[in-house]
Protein backbone atom coordinates (compact mmCIF):
# COMPACT_ATOMS: atom_id res chain seq x y z
CA UNK A 1 0.00 0.00 0.00
CA UNK A 2 1.73 3.28 -0.31
CA UNK A 3 0.95 6.11 1.17
CA UNK A 4 -0.60 8.29 -0.85
CA UNK A 5 -4.05 6.29 -0.94
CA UNK A 6 -3.61 5.16 2.64
CA UNK A 7 -6.08 6.37 4.68
CA UNK A 8 -6.21 8.64 7.31
CA UNK A 9 -7.24 5.80 9.34
CA UNK A 10 -4.46 3.62 8.41
CA UNK A 11 -1.94 6.99 8.85
CA UNK A 12 -2.88 6.79 12.92
CA UNK A 13 -2.76 3.23 13.56
CA UNK A 14 0.34 2.30 11.66
CA UNK A 15 1.80 5.62 13.26
CA UNK A 16 0.48 4.15 17.05
CA UNK A 17 2.17 0.94 16.00
CA UNK A 18 5.60 2.31 15.96
CA UNK A 19 5.89 2.69 12.34
CA UNK A 20 7.33 6.17 10.95
CA UNK A 21 4.01 7.58 8.78
CA UNK A 22 4.85 10.59 6.51
CA UNK A 23 3.78 13.18 6.79
CA UNK A 24 2.89 12.75 9.91
CA UNK A 25 -0.56 12.27 11.09
CA UNK A 26 -2.09 15.33 13.11
CA UNK A 27 -5.08 14.02 15.86
CA UNK A 28 -6.05 14.05 18.88
CA UNK A 29 -7.20 11.19 21.40
CA UNK A 30 -9.14 13.73 23.81
CA UNK A 31 -11.20 16.61 22.96
CA UNK A 32 -11.44 18.45 19.62
CA UNK A 33 -14.53 19.46 18.47
CA UNK A 34 -14.89 23.15 18.18
CA UNK A 35 -16.75 26.23 17.55
CA UNK A 36 -17.01 26.30 13.80
CA UNK A 37 -18.02 22.96 13.99
CA UNK A 38 -21.03 23.13 16.13
CA UNK A 39 -22.18 26.31 14.66
CA UNK A 40 -22.01 25.05 11.02
CA UNK A 41 -24.12 22.18 12.44
CA UNK A 42 -26.27 25.02 14.38
CA UNK A 43 -25.84 22.91 17.48
CA UNK A 44 -25.59 24.60 21.10
CA UNK A 45 -22.32 22.58 22.90
CA UNK A 46 -24.57 21.81 26.28
CA UNK A 47 -27.14 19.86 24.23
CA UNK A 48 -24.86 17.82 22.18
CA UNK A 49 -23.51 15.28 25.35
CA UNK A 50 -26.86 13.48 25.53
CA UNK A 51 -27.76 13.22 21.89
CA UNK A 52 -26.41 10.23 19.42
CA UNK A 53 -26.83 12.16 16.48
CA UNK A 54 -25.62 15.60 17.47
CA UNK A 55 -22.74 13.91 19.61
CA UNK A 56 -21.57 12.45 16.53
CA UNK A 57 -22.35 14.87 13.83
CA UNK A 58 -19.88 17.23 16.38
CA UNK A 59 -17.54 14.67 16.42
CA UNK A 60 -17.08 14.11 12.73
CA UNK A 61 -17.02 18.22 11.99
CA UNK A 62 -13.24 18.28 12.98
CA UNK A 63 -12.21 15.90 10.21
CA UNK A 64 -14.89 17.16 8.03
CA UNK A 65 -14.11 20.67 8.06
CA UNK A 66 -10.40 20.53 8.76
CA UNK A 67 -8.48 17.31 7.23
CA UNK A 68 -7.77 16.47 11.04
CA UNK A 69 -7.53 12.80 11.10
CA UNK A 70 -9.70 11.32 14.04
CA UNK A 71 -13.07 11.56 15.48
CA UNK A 72 -13.26 11.95 19.01
CA UNK A 73 -15.43 11.97 21.31
CA UNK A 74 -17.14 12.44 23.91
CA UNK A 75 -16.41 15.89 24.75
CA UNK A 76 -16.34 16.08 28.52
CA UNK A 77 -14.57 14.04 31.47
CA UNK A 78 -18.28 12.77 32.81
CA UNK A 79 -18.94 9.52 31.08
CA UNK A 80 -17.36 7.12 33.89
CA UNK A 81 -18.69 9.19 36.78
CA UNK A 82 -22.08 8.89 35.62
CA UNK A 83 -22.32 5.33 34.89
CA UNK A 84 -20.90 5.37 39.16
CA UNK A 85 -24.11 7.43 39.79
CA UNK A 86 -22.68 10.92 39.32
CA UNK A 87 -25.09 13.92 37.98
CA UNK A 88 -23.45 15.93 35.52
CA UNK A 89 -24.20 19.28 34.84
CA UNK A 90 -24.06 20.85 30.68
CA UNK A 91 -24.33 23.98 31.78
CA UNK A 92 -27.68 23.91 29.78
CA UNK A 93 -28.39 27.74 31.06
CA UNK A 94 -25.38 29.85 30.47
CA UNK A 95 -24.64 31.77 27.53
CA UNK A 96 -21.09 30.66 27.40
CA UNK A 97 -19.49 27.50 26.29
CA UNK A 98 -18.50 25.45 29.61
CA UNK A 99 -17.56 22.50 29.55
CA UNK A 100 -19.69 20.21 31.80
CA UNK A 101 -18.43 19.26 35.46
CA UNK A 102 -19.87 17.11 37.91
CA UNK A 103 -22.83 18.39 39.86
CA UNK A 104 -23.50 15.78 42.45
CA UNK A 105 -20.82 13.13 42.96
CA UNK A 106 -21.66 9.55 43.97
CA UNK A 107 -18.46 8.41 46.66
CA UNK A 108 -18.84 5.22 45.59
CA UNK A 109 -16.82 3.07 48.33
CA UNK A 110 -14.38 0.20 47.24
CA UNK A 111 -17.26 -2.25 47.86
CA UNK A 112 -19.56 -0.52 45.80
CA UNK A 113 -17.34 -0.70 43.08
CA UNK A 114 -16.27 -3.77 43.18
CA UNK A 115 -19.86 -4.96 43.09
CA UNK A 116 -20.25 -2.57 39.69
CA UNK A 117 -16.66 -3.84 38.27
CA UNK A 118 -18.38 -7.54 38.24
CA UNK A 119 -22.05 -6.39 37.78
CA UNK A 120 -22.44 -7.11 33.80
CA UNK A 121 -24.87 -4.28 33.76
CA UNK A 122 -22.43 -1.91 34.31
CA UNK A 123 -21.40 -2.17 30.43
CA UNK A 124 -25.12 -0.64 29.72
CA UNK A 125 -25.04 1.97 31.61
CA UNK A 126 -24.82 5.94 31.29
CA UNK A 127 -24.39 7.09 27.97
CA UNK A 128 -22.65 3.71 26.62
CA UNK A 129 -25.76 2.69 24.53
CA UNK A 130 -25.13 6.19 23.15
CA UNK A 131 -21.63 5.86 22.67
CA UNK A 132 -22.71 2.73 20.86
CA UNK A 133 -24.80 4.33 18.34
CA UNK A 134 -22.38 7.38 17.79
CA UNK A 135 -19.97 4.61 16.02
CA UNK A 136 -22.42 3.23 14.14
CA UNK A 137 -23.54 6.91 12.74
CA UNK A 138 -19.58 7.51 12.20
CA UNK A 139 -18.91 4.52 10.65
CA UNK A 140 -22.31 4.53 8.28
CA UNK A 141 -20.99 7.95 6.91
CA UNK A 142 -17.26 7.41 6.42
CA UNK A 143 -16.50 3.93 6.92
CA UNK A 144 -13.14 2.82 7.78
CA UNK A 145 -11.83 6.36 6.61
CA UNK A 146 -11.06 7.64 9.48
CA UNK A 147 -9.94 6.23 13.15
CA UNK A 148 -12.35 6.85 15.85
CA UNK A 149 -10.79 7.55 19.16
CA UNK A 150 -12.26 7.80 22.51
CA UNK A 151 -10.67 8.09 26.17
CA UNK A 152 -11.76 6.88 29.58
CA UNK A 153 -10.29 8.98 32.89
CA UNK A 154 -7.00 7.24 34.72
CA UNK A 155 -8.10 6.00 37.99
CA UNK A 156 -6.77 9.01 40.46
CA UNK A 157 -8.41 10.91 38.20
CA UNK A 158 -11.91 9.46 38.37
CA UNK A 159 -11.48 9.25 42.28
CA UNK A 160 -11.75 12.93 42.24
CA UNK A 161 -14.26 12.87 40.16
CA UNK A 162 -16.23 10.77 41.80
CA UNK A 163 -15.48 12.16 45.55
CA UNK A 164 -13.99 14.90 46.99
CA UNK A 165 -10.13 14.70 45.39
CA UNK A 166 -8.44 16.72 48.80
CA UNK A 167 -9.07 13.87 50.79
CA UNK A 168 -7.65 11.85 48.15
CA UNK A 169 -4.98 13.72 47.61
CA UNK A 170 -4.23 13.57 51.17
CA UNK A 171 -4.63 9.81 51.41
CA UNK A 172 -2.37 9.40 48.56
CA UNK A 173 0.19 10.33 51.12
CA UNK A 174 -1.21 9.26 54.39
CA UNK A 175 -2.80 6.11 53.55
CA UNK A 176 -0.76 4.72 50.28
CA UNK A 177 -1.86 1.26 51.41
CA UNK A 178 -5.85 2.16 51.78
CA UNK A 179 -5.81 4.30 48.45
CA UNK A 180 -4.25 1.81 45.99
CA UNK A 181 -6.74 -0.26 47.03
CA UNK A 182 -9.53 2.11 45.92
CA UNK A 183 -7.45 3.01 42.73
CA UNK A 184 -7.59 -0.49 41.80
CA UNK A 185 -11.13 -1.15 42.19
CA UNK A 186 -11.38 2.09 40.01
CA UNK A 187 -8.80 0.72 37.55
CA UNK A 188 -11.73 -2.42 37.45
CA UNK A 189 -14.57 -0.05 36.59
CA UNK A 190 -12.23 2.09 33.99
CA UNK A 191 -11.73 -1.76 32.54
CA UNK A 192 -14.73 -2.99 31.93
CA UNK A 193 -15.56 0.56 30.28
CA UNK A 194 -12.81 0.66 28.16
CA UNK A 195 -13.72 -2.90 26.89
CA UNK A 196 -17.60 -1.79 26.35
CA UNK A 197 -15.60 0.89 24.01
CA UNK A 198 -13.86 -1.84 22.04
CA UNK A 199 -16.42 -3.98 21.78
CA UNK A 200 -18.34 -0.87 20.21
CA UNK A 201 -15.20 -0.34 17.24
CA UNK A 202 -13.71 1.91 18.91
CA UNK A 203 -10.26 2.04 17.13
CA UNK A 204 -8.18 4.12 20.20
CA UNK A 205 -8.52 4.79 23.35
CA UNK A 206 -6.39 7.21 25.26
CA UNK A 207 -6.14 6.46 29.66
CA UNK A 208 -5.80 10.78 30.69
CA UNK A 209 -4.58 10.76 33.69
CA UNK A 210 -4.41 14.28 34.46
CA UNK A 211 -5.12 14.43 37.71
CA UNK A 212 -1.79 12.78 38.64
CA UNK A 213 0.41 14.83 36.73
CA UNK A 214 3.58 16.10 38.58
CA UNK A 215 2.09 19.52 38.99
CA UNK A 216 0.48 17.74 41.51
CA UNK A 217 1.57 14.44 42.78
CA UNK A 218 5.49 13.68 43.50
CA UNK A 219 7.25 11.17 41.02
CA UNK A 220 7.43 9.26 44.73
CA UNK A 221 3.19 8.71 44.98
CA UNK A 222 3.13 8.71 41.28
CA UNK A 223 5.40 5.61 41.48
CA UNK A 224 3.76 4.14 44.93
CA UNK A 225 0.14 4.35 43.73
CA UNK A 226 -0.44 5.65 40.58
CA UNK A 227 1.90 3.19 38.21
CA UNK A 228 -0.28 -0.36 39.27
CA UNK A 229 -3.33 0.24 38.24
CA UNK A 230 -2.02 2.14 35.30
CA UNK A 231 -0.14 -1.06 34.42
CA UNK A 232 -3.21 -2.97 35.37
CA UNK A 233 -5.27 -0.90 32.61
CA UNK A 234 -2.51 -0.99 30.09
CA UNK A 235 -2.04 -4.74 29.89
CA UNK A 236 -5.99 -4.85 29.31
CA UNK A 237 -6.04 -3.19 26.17
CA UNK A 238 -6.70 -5.20 22.80
CA UNK A 239 -6.21 -2.51 20.74
CA UNK A 240 -4.37 0.72 20.49
CA UNK A 241 -3.73 2.18 23.52
CA UNK A 242 -2.47 5.89 24.27
CA UNK A 243 -1.65 7.45 27.95
CA UNK A 244 -2.21 11.01 28.35
CA UNK A 245 -0.87 13.02 30.92
CA UNK A 246 -0.68 16.41 31.09
CA UNK A 247 1.51 19.26 32.81
CA UNK A 248 5.44 18.94 33.26
CA UNK A 249 5.95 14.90 33.15
CA UNK A 250 9.59 14.87 32.65
CA UNK A 251 10.15 13.30 35.75
CA UNK A 252 8.01 10.63 35.80
CA UNK A 253 8.22 10.06 31.52
CA UNK A 254 10.59 6.64 32.12
CA UNK A 255 7.66 5.36 34.56
CA UNK A 256 4.88 6.70 31.57
CA UNK A 257 6.86 4.38 29.26
CA UNK A 258 6.93 1.41 31.79
CA UNK A 259 3.34 1.30 32.28
CA UNK A 260 3.10 -0.24 28.53
CA UNK A 261 0.34 1.75 26.46
CA UNK A 262 1.21 1.98 22.99
CA UNK A 263 2.04 5.54 23.02
CA UNK A 264 2.18 8.70 25.18
CA UNK A 265 0.37 12.07 24.49
CA UNK A 266 2.29 15.15 26.56
CA UNK A 267 1.62 18.58 26.30
CA UNK A 268 3.78 21.91 26.08
CA UNK A 269 5.46 22.15 29.06
CA UNK A 270 7.20 18.68 29.11
CA UNK A 271 10.42 19.51 26.66
CA UNK A 272 10.01 17.02 23.63
CA UNK A 273 14.07 17.28 22.64
CA UNK A 274 14.58 15.94 26.31
CA UNK A 275 11.59 13.41 26.17
CA UNK A 276 13.35 12.11 22.86
CA UNK A 277 17.04 11.87 24.52
CA UNK A 278 15.21 10.12 27.76
CA UNK A 279 13.18 7.46 26.06
CA UNK A 280 14.93 6.92 22.96
CA UNK A 281 13.28 7.00 18.95
CA UNK A 282 11.22 3.73 19.48
CA UNK A 283 8.53 5.20 21.93
CA UNK A 284 5.69 6.28 20.26
CA UNK A 285 4.81 10.00 21.35
CA UNK A 286 2.16 12.41 20.87
CA UNK A 287 2.42 15.97 21.32
CA UNK A 288 2.89 18.44 22.29
CA UNK A 289 1.74 22.18 20.93
CA UNK A 290 -0.26 23.68 23.50
CA UNK A 291 -3.50 24.56 21.95
CA UNK A 292 -4.65 27.47 23.56
CA UNK A 293 -1.89 29.42 22.45
CA UNK A 294 -1.76 28.05 18.72
CA UNK A 295 -5.12 27.72 17.88
CA UNK A 296 -7.14 30.24 20.26
CA UNK A 297 -4.76 33.00 21.25
CA UNK A 298 -2.19 33.35 18.54
CA UNK A 299 -2.16 34.24 14.14
CA UNK A 300 -2.22 31.62 11.98
CA UNK A 301 1.50 31.71 11.26
CA UNK A 302 2.01 31.43 15.35
CA UNK A 303 0.18 28.08 15.16
CA UNK A 304 2.31 26.86 11.94
CA UNK A 305 5.17 28.03 14.05
CA UNK A 306 4.30 25.92 16.65
CA UNK A 307 3.09 22.56 14.95
CA UNK A 308 6.66 22.75 12.86
CA UNK A 309 8.33 22.83 15.54
CA UNK A 310 6.79 19.56 17.51
CA UNK A 311 7.20 18.15 14.13
CA UNK A 312 11.29 18.71 14.27
CA UNK A 313 11.33 18.35 17.76
CA UNK A 314 10.57 14.65 16.98
CA UNK A 315 7.11 13.75 17.79
CA UNK A 316 5.47 10.61 16.14
CA UNK A 317 2.22 12.60 15.29
CA UNK A 318 1.37 15.74 16.04
CA UNK A 319 -0.99 15.74 18.58
CA UNK A 320 -2.29 19.32 20.86
CA UNK A 321 -1.44 19.02 24.27
CA UNK A 322 -4.34 18.91 26.02
CA UNK A 323 -8.23 19.75 24.46
CA UNK A 324 -8.43 21.69 21.78
CA UNK A 325 -10.81 24.71 23.75
CA UNK A 326 -13.87 25.13 21.19
CA UNK A 327 -13.27 28.45 20.10
CA UNK A 328 -10.04 27.53 18.20
CA UNK A 329 -10.21 30.23 15.04
CA UNK A 330 -10.84 28.19 11.36
CA UNK A 331 -7.06 29.85 9.87
CA UNK A 332 -5.24 28.64 12.77
CA UNK A 333 -6.80 24.59 12.72
CA UNK A 334 -5.87 24.92 8.92
CA UNK A 335 -2.51 26.16 9.34
CA UNK A 336 -2.14 23.36 11.80
CA UNK A 337 -2.81 20.67 9.08
CA UNK A 338 -1.02 22.81 6.87
CA UNK A 339 2.28 22.92 8.37
CA UNK A 340 1.46 18.83 9.40
CA UNK A 341 1.56 18.29 5.22
CA UNK A 342 4.72 20.87 4.21
CA UNK A 343 7.00 19.96 7.59
CA UNK A 344 9.23 17.13 7.81
CA UNK A 345 11.28 15.94 10.68
CA UNK B 1 7.43 33.49 79.07
CA UNK B 2 11.01 34.39 78.32
CA UNK B 3 12.44 34.77 75.12
CA UNK B 4 13.85 31.60 74.86
CA UNK B 5 10.57 29.64 75.62
CA UNK B 6 8.96 31.69 72.94
CA UNK B 7 11.67 30.88 70.09
CA UNK B 8 11.59 27.24 71.30
CA UNK B 9 7.47 27.12 70.46
CA UNK B 10 7.76 29.66 67.48
CA UNK B 11 9.99 27.05 66.09
CA UNK B 12 8.13 23.84 66.88
CA UNK B 13 5.31 25.64 65.89
CA UNK B 14 6.76 26.18 62.36
CA UNK B 15 8.14 22.68 61.89
CA UNK B 16 5.23 21.10 62.89
CA UNK B 17 3.60 22.48 60.04
CA UNK B 18 6.40 22.17 57.76
CA UNK B 19 6.21 18.32 58.93
CA UNK B 20 2.44 18.31 59.32
CA UNK B 21 2.74 16.99 62.47
CA UNK B 22 -0.56 17.63 63.71
CA UNK B 23 0.61 16.05 67.15
CA UNK B 24 3.35 18.41 67.30
CA UNK B 25 1.40 21.72 66.47
CA UNK B 26 -1.45 21.06 68.77
CA UNK B 27 0.83 20.29 72.07
CA UNK B 28 2.64 23.69 71.22
CA UNK B 29 -0.36 25.71 70.32
CA UNK B 30 -1.87 24.70 73.90
CA UNK B 31 1.63 25.28 76.04
CA UNK B 32 1.56 28.81 74.46
CA UNK B 33 -2.13 29.46 75.37
CA UNK B 34 -1.46 27.76 78.64
CA UNK B 35 0.73 30.55 79.70
CA UNK B 36 -1.80 33.19 79.44
CA UNK B 37 -0.10 35.11 76.78
CA UNK B 38 -0.93 36.72 73.00
CA UNK B 39 -0.68 34.60 70.49
CA UNK B 40 -0.33 36.42 67.77
CA UNK B 41 3.56 35.74 67.45
CA UNK B 42 3.21 32.40 67.92
CA UNK B 43 0.40 32.58 64.82
CA UNK B 44 2.86 34.75 62.86
CA UNK B 45 6.16 33.38 63.77
CA UNK B 46 5.26 30.06 64.42
CA UNK B 47 2.56 28.95 61.71
CA UNK B 48 3.08 31.69 58.98
CA UNK B 49 7.15 31.13 59.36
CA UNK B 50 6.32 27.28 58.34
CA UNK B 51 3.23 27.85 55.79
CA UNK B 52 5.91 30.42 54.28
CA UNK B 53 8.82 27.60 54.24
CA UNK B 54 5.93 25.18 52.67
CA UNK B 55 5.43 27.60 49.68
CA UNK B 56 8.68 27.54 48.73
CA UNK B 57 8.95 23.73 48.94
CA UNK B 58 6.18 23.61 46.86
CA UNK B 59 7.92 26.12 44.41
CA UNK B 60 10.73 24.04 43.87
CA UNK B 61 8.69 20.76 43.72
CA UNK B 62 10.07 19.58 46.82
CA UNK B 63 6.84 19.18 48.14
CA UNK B 64 3.27 18.67 45.97
CA UNK B 65 -0.10 19.33 46.79
CA UNK B 66 -1.17 16.48 49.27
CA UNK B 67 2.09 17.98 50.71
CA UNK B 68 0.96 21.38 51.13
CA UNK B 69 -2.94 20.39 52.14
CA UNK B 70 -1.55 18.44 54.93
CA UNK B 71 0.78 20.85 56.46
CA UNK B 72 -2.48 23.45 55.53
CA UNK B 73 -4.31 20.87 58.53
CA UNK B 74 -1.85 21.50 60.49
CA UNK B 75 -1.94 25.26 60.57
CA UNK B 76 -5.44 25.33 60.92
CA UNK B 77 -5.30 22.80 64.05
CA UNK B 78 -2.61 25.76 65.47
CA UNK B 79 -4.92 28.26 64.37
CA UNK B 80 -7.97 26.73 65.99
CA UNK B 81 -6.42 26.45 69.15
CA UNK B 82 -5.03 30.46 69.21
CA UNK B 83 -6.87 32.71 67.25
CA UNK B 84 -9.41 32.98 70.12
CA UNK B 85 -6.38 33.99 72.22
CA UNK B 86 -4.88 36.77 69.77
CA UNK B 87 -5.38 40.30 71.08
CA UNK B 88 -6.24 41.92 68.08
CA UNK B 89 -3.46 44.53 66.85
CA UNK B 90 -5.03 48.38 66.13
CA UNK B 91 -2.48 48.40 63.12
CA UNK B 92 -3.01 45.42 62.41
CA UNK B 93 -5.87 45.07 59.20
CA UNK B 94 -9.05 43.08 59.42
CA UNK B 95 -10.80 42.46 56.65
CA UNK B 96 -14.09 40.48 55.33
CA UNK B 97 -13.20 38.77 51.95
CA UNK B 98 -15.52 36.82 49.73
CA UNK B 99 -14.37 34.41 47.65
CA UNK B 100 -14.78 31.50 45.36
CA UNK B 101 -14.21 29.88 41.97
CA UNK B 102 -16.08 31.09 38.99
CA UNK B 103 -18.88 29.73 37.31
CA UNK B 104 -17.67 26.58 35.27
CA UNK B 105 -14.28 26.21 36.72
CA UNK B 106 -14.15 22.71 39.24
CA UNK B 107 -10.02 23.76 40.20
CA UNK B 108 -10.14 25.30 44.03
CA UNK B 109 -6.94 23.29 45.34
CA UNK B 110 -5.31 26.68 44.82
CA UNK B 111 -8.66 28.74 46.02
CA UNK B 112 -8.40 26.89 48.96
CA UNK B 113 -4.56 27.59 49.60
CA UNK B 114 -5.21 31.50 49.07
CA UNK B 115 -8.75 30.88 51.56
CA UNK B 116 -6.58 29.70 54.06
CA UNK B 117 -3.99 32.88 53.95
CA UNK B 118 -7.22 35.30 54.98
CA UNK B 119 -7.83 32.58 57.77
CA UNK B 120 -4.35 32.37 59.04
CA UNK B 121 -4.75 36.68 58.81
CA UNK B 122 -7.93 37.05 61.06
CA UNK B 123 -9.89 38.38 58.31
CA UNK B 124 -13.27 37.24 57.82
CA UNK B 125 -13.42 34.89 54.88
CA UNK B 126 -16.82 33.40 52.91
CA UNK B 127 -15.92 30.68 50.95
CA UNK B 128 -18.48 30.56 47.92
CA UNK B 129 -16.78 27.42 46.82
CA UNK B 130 -16.17 26.41 43.36
CA UNK B 131 -18.10 26.09 40.03
CA UNK B 132 -20.07 29.49 41.64
CA UNK B 133 -22.83 31.32 39.28
CA UNK B 134 -21.79 34.67 38.76
CA UNK B 135 -24.08 36.56 40.40
CA UNK B 136 -23.44 34.86 43.86
CA UNK B 137 -20.54 36.95 43.73
CA UNK B 138 -22.62 40.18 43.49
CA UNK B 139 -24.93 39.05 45.99
CA UNK B 140 -23.01 37.80 48.78
CA UNK B 141 -21.05 40.79 48.74
CA UNK B 142 -24.02 43.20 49.24
CA UNK B 143 -25.01 40.95 51.92
CA UNK B 144 -21.57 41.26 53.47
CA UNK B 145 -20.78 44.61 52.36
CA UNK B 146 -17.24 42.59 52.64
CA UNK B 147 -13.72 44.88 51.73
CA UNK B 148 -12.80 42.29 49.04
CA UNK B 149 -13.86 39.97 46.38
CA UNK B 150 -11.40 36.83 45.55
CA UNK B 151 -12.33 35.20 42.23
CA UNK B 152 -10.44 32.20 41.09
CA UNK B 153 -10.20 30.71 37.44
CA UNK B 154 -8.24 27.60 36.32
CA UNK B 155 -9.17 27.87 32.58
CA UNK B 156 -9.25 30.44 29.86
CA UNK B 157 -12.39 29.89 29.17
CA UNK B 158 -13.95 30.25 32.91
CA UNK B 159 -11.83 33.61 33.51
CA UNK B 160 -14.34 35.19 30.76
CA UNK B 161 -16.48 35.02 33.65
CA UNK B 162 -14.66 37.11 35.84
CA UNK B 163 -14.83 40.81 34.09
CA UNK B 164 -18.82 40.03 34.06
CA UNK B 165 -18.43 39.51 38.23
CA UNK B 166 -16.63 42.52 38.11
CA UNK B 167 -18.55 44.45 36.51
CA UNK B 168 -21.83 44.08 37.80
CA UNK B 169 -19.89 44.37 41.59
CA UNK B 170 -18.29 47.89 40.53
CA UNK B 171 -21.60 48.91 39.47
CA UNK B 172 -23.45 48.38 42.96
CA UNK B 173 -20.47 49.37 45.14
CA UNK B 174 -17.44 50.98 43.46
CA UNK B 175 -15.26 50.80 46.43
CA UNK B 176 -15.44 46.92 46.73
CA UNK B 177 -11.77 46.00 45.68
CA UNK B 178 -11.51 42.84 43.75
CA UNK B 179 -8.64 40.66 43.51
CA UNK B 180 -8.32 37.65 40.91
CA UNK B 181 -5.94 34.92 39.98
CA UNK B 182 -5.49 31.89 39.03
CA UNK B 183 -3.10 29.98 36.59
CA UNK B 184 -4.29 31.86 33.25
CA UNK B 185 -4.01 35.31 35.22
CA UNK B 186 -1.44 37.91 34.45
CA UNK B 187 -1.24 41.43 35.63
CA UNK B 188 -2.26 42.42 31.49
CA UNK B 189 -5.88 40.12 32.26
CA UNK B 190 -6.13 41.67 35.11
CA UNK B 191 -5.78 45.60 34.15
CA UNK B 192 -8.12 44.30 31.30
CA UNK B 193 -10.83 42.78 33.08
CA UNK B 194 -10.84 45.87 35.82
CA UNK B 195 -9.40 43.87 38.92
CA UNK B 196 -8.18 45.75 41.30
CA UNK B 197 -5.01 43.88 41.71
CA UNK B 198 -3.41 40.15 41.62
CA UNK B 199 -1.47 37.54 42.43
CA UNK B 200 0.16 34.31 41.83
CA UNK B 201 0.14 32.62 44.93
CA UNK B 202 -1.03 32.69 48.48
CA UNK B 203 1.43 34.75 49.83
CA UNK B 204 1.37 37.47 47.44
CA UNK B 205 -2.72 37.05 47.57
CA UNK B 206 -2.60 38.19 51.15
CA UNK B 207 -0.25 40.95 51.02
CA UNK B 208 -2.21 42.60 47.63
CA UNK B 209 -5.16 42.12 50.22
CA UNK B 210 -3.67 43.66 52.97
CA UNK B 211 -2.55 46.61 50.47
CA UNK B 212 -6.24 47.29 49.71
CA UNK B 213 -7.78 47.30 52.54
CA UNK B 214 -5.20 49.82 53.86
CA UNK B 215 -5.86 51.85 51.02
CA UNK B 216 -9.71 51.52 51.42
CA UNK B 217 -9.31 52.53 55.09
CA UNK B 218 -7.54 55.71 54.04
CA UNK B 219 -9.94 56.85 51.75
CA UNK B 220 -12.54 56.74 54.92
CA UNK B 221 -10.63 58.10 57.20
CA UNK B 222 -10.37 60.80 54.42
CA UNK B 223 -14.02 61.07 53.70
CA UNK B 224 -14.65 61.32 57.50
CA UNK B 225 -12.20 64.15 57.92
CA UNK B 226 -13.92 66.12 55.05
C1 LIG C 1 -5.81 19.23 39.18
C2 LIG C 1 -6.35 19.69 37.82
C3 LIG C 1 -7.65 19.30 37.48
C4 LIG C 1 -8.59 18.58 38.44
C5 LIG C 1 -9.23 19.66 39.35
C6 LIG C 1 -9.57 19.19 40.73
C7 LIG C 1 -9.84 20.33 41.70
N1 LIG C 1 -10.78 20.10 42.58
O1 LIG C 1 -9.25 21.38 41.70
C8 LIG C 1 -9.60 17.92 37.43
C9 LIG C 1 -9.11 16.54 37.01
C10 LIG C 1 -11.05 17.76 37.94
C11 LIG C 1 -9.48 18.85 36.23
C12 LIG C 1 -10.46 18.97 35.26
C13 LIG C 1 -10.32 19.73 34.10
N2 LIG C 1 -9.21 20.41 33.73
CO1 LIG C 1 -7.67 20.67 34.88
N3 LIG C 1 -6.00 20.85 35.74
C14 LIG C 1 -5.55 20.48 36.93
C15 LIG C 1 -4.06 20.86 37.06
C16 LIG C 1 -3.26 19.60 36.73
C17 LIG C 1 -3.58 21.39 38.41
C18 LIG C 1 -4.31 22.61 38.98
C19 LIG C 1 -3.88 22.82 40.44
O2 LIG C 1 -4.60 22.47 41.34
N4 LIG C 1 -2.65 23.34 40.68
C20 LIG C 1 -2.08 23.51 42.01
C21 LIG C 1 -2.51 24.84 42.69
C22 LIG C 1 -1.87 24.97 44.06
O3 LIG C 1 -2.07 25.92 41.91
P1 LIG C 1 -3.07 27.04 41.30
O4 LIG C 1 -4.39 26.43 41.10
O5 LIG C 1 -2.40 27.68 40.15
O6 LIG C 1 -3.25 28.12 42.45
C23 LIG C 1 -2.24 29.05 42.86
C24 LIG C 1 -2.21 30.35 42.05
O7 LIG C 1 -2.77 30.25 40.76
C25 LIG C 1 -2.86 31.36 42.92
N5 LIG C 1 -4.33 31.53 42.85
C26 LIG C 1 -5.29 30.63 42.57
N6 LIG C 1 -6.50 31.17 42.72
C27 LIG C 1 -6.33 32.44 43.09
C28 LIG C 1 -7.25 33.44 43.38
C29 LIG C 1 -6.81 34.71 43.75
C30 LIG C 1 -7.79 35.78 44.06
C31 LIG C 1 -5.40 34.98 43.81
C32 LIG C 1 -4.93 36.33 44.13
C33 LIG C 1 -4.48 33.96 43.54
C34 LIG C 1 -4.94 32.69 43.18
O8 LIG C 1 -2.54 30.94 44.21
C35 LIG C 1 -2.60 29.50 44.26
C36 LIG C 1 -1.71 28.98 45.34
O9 LIG C 1 -0.35 29.22 45.10
C37 LIG C 1 -3.92 21.94 35.94
C38 LIG C 1 -2.57 22.04 35.28
C39 LIG C 1 -1.63 22.91 36.07
N7 LIG C 1 -0.45 22.45 36.27
O10 LIG C 1 -1.99 23.99 36.51
C40 LIG C 1 -5.00 21.52 34.93
C41 LIG C 1 -5.67 22.57 34.04
C42 LIG C 1 -5.98 23.79 34.86
N8 LIG C 1 -6.91 21.89 33.63
C43 LIG C 1 -7.22 22.13 32.41
C44 LIG C 1 -8.36 21.56 31.73
C45 LIG C 1 -8.44 21.83 30.25
C46 LIG C 1 -9.33 20.80 32.41
C47 LIG C 1 -10.63 20.23 31.81
C48 LIG C 1 -11.42 21.19 30.93
C49 LIG C 1 -10.42 18.95 31.03
C50 LIG C 1 -11.69 18.50 30.26
N9 LIG C 1 -11.55 18.25 29.02
O11 LIG C 1 -12.76 18.41 30.79
C51 LIG C 1 -11.42 19.85 33.10
C52 LIG C 1 -12.30 21.03 33.47
C53 LIG C 1 -13.30 20.81 34.52
C54 LIG C 1 -13.92 22.13 34.84
N10 LIG C 1 -14.96 22.49 34.09
O12 LIG C 1 -13.47 22.84 35.70
C55 LIG C 1 -6.22 23.04 31.71
C56 LIG C 1 -6.71 24.47 31.51
C57 LIG C 1 -6.23 25.02 30.18
C58 LIG C 1 -6.51 26.45 30.04
N11 LIG C 1 -5.48 27.26 29.91
O13 LIG C 1 -7.63 26.87 30.04
C59 LIG C 1 -4.97 22.90 32.66
C60 LIG C 1 -4.06 24.13 32.70
C61 LIG C 1 -4.18 21.66 32.17
C62 LIG C 1 -3.63 21.78 30.77
N12 LIG C 1 -2.36 21.97 30.58
O14 LIG C 1 -4.35 21.68 29.82
N13 LIG C 1 -8.28 19.51 36.25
Amino acid sequence: MTEAVMTSRDRVLKMLSGEKVSPVPCWSGVGNVTTAGLDKLGYDFATVHHDAEMMAKAAMSTYEIYGFEVVTFPFDLCLEAEILGCEMNPYADTKELLYPTIKVKSKNTVEDLRAMAKDPSTATKGRLPQLKEVVKIIREKHGNDVAIASYVLGPFTLGGQIDELEPLLKNSFKKPEETAEYLDALADIIIVIGNELRNMGIDIITTREMGATTDVLSPRVFKKIIMPPLKKIAQSQTGPSVLHICGAVLPIIDMMVEAGFDALSIDSKTPMNEVRERVGDEVVICGNFNPFLALNNGEASDAYNMVAECIKSGVNSVHPGCDIWPSAKSENMEAMIRACREIRP
Amino acid sequence: MDQAKKDELEKKLAEGVVEFDDDEVKEASEEWVATGEDTYDAIFDGLVTGMEEVGRLFATQEYFVPEMLMAADSLYIGLDIMRPHMVPRDTGVKGTVVIGTVQGDVHDIGKNIVKMMFDVAGFQVFDLGRDVPLEDFLKKQLETNSDIVCLSAMMTTTMMGMPKVIEMIKEKNPTCKILIGGAPITDDVADKFGADGTANDATNALEEAIKMIVALKDIQKEASKN
